[in-house]
């Protein structure tokens, strides 16, 4: 008997990315994953315009800049009404390498778990030092305060089952986000799995003013803190 | 010296007395944002502070209350909560506005959600 293909969904934050929105989209489609939501978060760039020509791409665009949280909150909620089965996030920037998107939701097909989480540090092969050492850092912070270790918890590029993405409820607006989403799999008992991914670290990639920074790090854990006794 | 008060007493008194006076008449016109809880927050504040400065001797009543010696230090450790739980208060009221404004700007981009993929897009 013939099994009922699951509708997989894409979802890429996206923030001034319009030098590269295109090469992501076109890189994903290669990899045969067609169904693609680009949410733009307010961009003062052609993020929005260029992702919107691409054809089969849902492009939405928030008015105003509302952060990573925000943004990827809306490409989920979009994906449900889409009536997706998984969705993916994958960040905009081309960080990520779309060969691994099938890995990353094999367990989820199999029904082996409800989240994959992609982590960079099983292989920091390439990756800066200090990016090495941040990671840790919101790893030992998400642990102390949500209570669960992960190798990766800054990833953005995670896969969701149906039963996950209606389950989990986040409020965070900026990157605190994805600490907030370890909390959500522990508070909402769902399975995960973690999952080697390859980074390609571009001249492009390490150079956006608005990736994590040392003080945007300590902004994020006041955010974790607060939103824990707030 | 006036009534033998000083005259920081009676700016204080007059400027604490003048805030309880908007805070009374906001409430009981029911203006927008208007709550008893802010009312009650308004008294306590500005209340208090027109009283010690009238009263100074009542810190010590205080000082006694709270178990704290010195007056001076209950009053300064009273005042560093009350502006904790004023920032409490702030933080609280910009996060719930920074949720909504992007509730808002969620809602605006979803409705561009096609009701089937616009695979057909020219």
């Amino acid at each position: 008997m013939e099994t009922k293909q699951p509708k997989v969904y894409l979802v890429i934050p996206a923030f001034n990315e319009g030098e590269i929105i295109v090469d992501v989209i076109d890189d994903i489609k290669k990899h045969g994953f067609s169904n693609i939501i680009v949410v733009d978060d307010g961009s003062k760039d052609d993020t929005y315009e260029k992702a919107n020509n691409v054809i089969g791409v849902t492009a939405l665009k928030h008015k105003l800049n509302r952060g990573y949280g925000a943004t990827v909150k809306t490409g989920v909620e979009a994906a449900k009404m889409l009536d997706a089965d998984i969705v993916v996030t994958f960040d905009g920037d081309g960080q990520h390498d779309p060969g691994d998107i099938a890995e990353m939701i094999s367990p989820i097909v199999n029904s082996d778990c409800d989240v994959v989480l992609g982590t960079r540090l099983l292989d920091t092969a390439g990756m800066p030092f200090y990016k090495i050492i941040a990671n840790q850092v919101g790893n030992f912070f998400t642990w102390l305060l949500f209570g669960i270790w992960v190798t990766d918890s800054q990833s953005g590029f995670r896969a969701f089952s149906r039963n996950a993405i209606e389950k989990i409820k986040t409020k965070s607006e900026r990157y605190e986000y994805s600490s907030e989403i370890i909390r959500e799999i522990k508070h909402k008992k769902l399975k995960f799995k973690e999952a080697p991914i390859k980074v390609r670290y571009t001249q492009y990639s390490m150079g956006k003013a608005q990736k994590q920074t040392f003080t945007n790090g300590l902004k994020t854990l006041f955010k974790m803190v607060w939103n824990l006794i707030s | 010296m006036i009534f033998g008060l000083q005259l920081y007493q009676i700016i204080i008194a007059a400027l604490s007395a003048v805030m309880i006076y908007k805070g009374m008449a906001e409430y009981i016109r029911r203006e927008a944002g208007q709550t008893l809880l802010k009312l009650l927050v308004r008294l306590v504040v500005w209340g208090g502070m027109g009283a010690v400065v009238v009263f100074p001797s009542i810190t010590n009543i205080f000082a006694r209350v709270i178990g704290i010696e010195g007056n001076v230090n209950a009053a300064i450790l009273t005042g560093f909560l009350l502006i904790f739980l004023i920032i409490f208060k702030m933080f609280s009221a910009i996060e719930k506005l920074e949720q909504n404004i992007s509730m808002l700007a969620r809602n605006d981009a979803l409705k561009n959600v096609p009701r089937e993929n616009n695979s057909n897009k020219q």
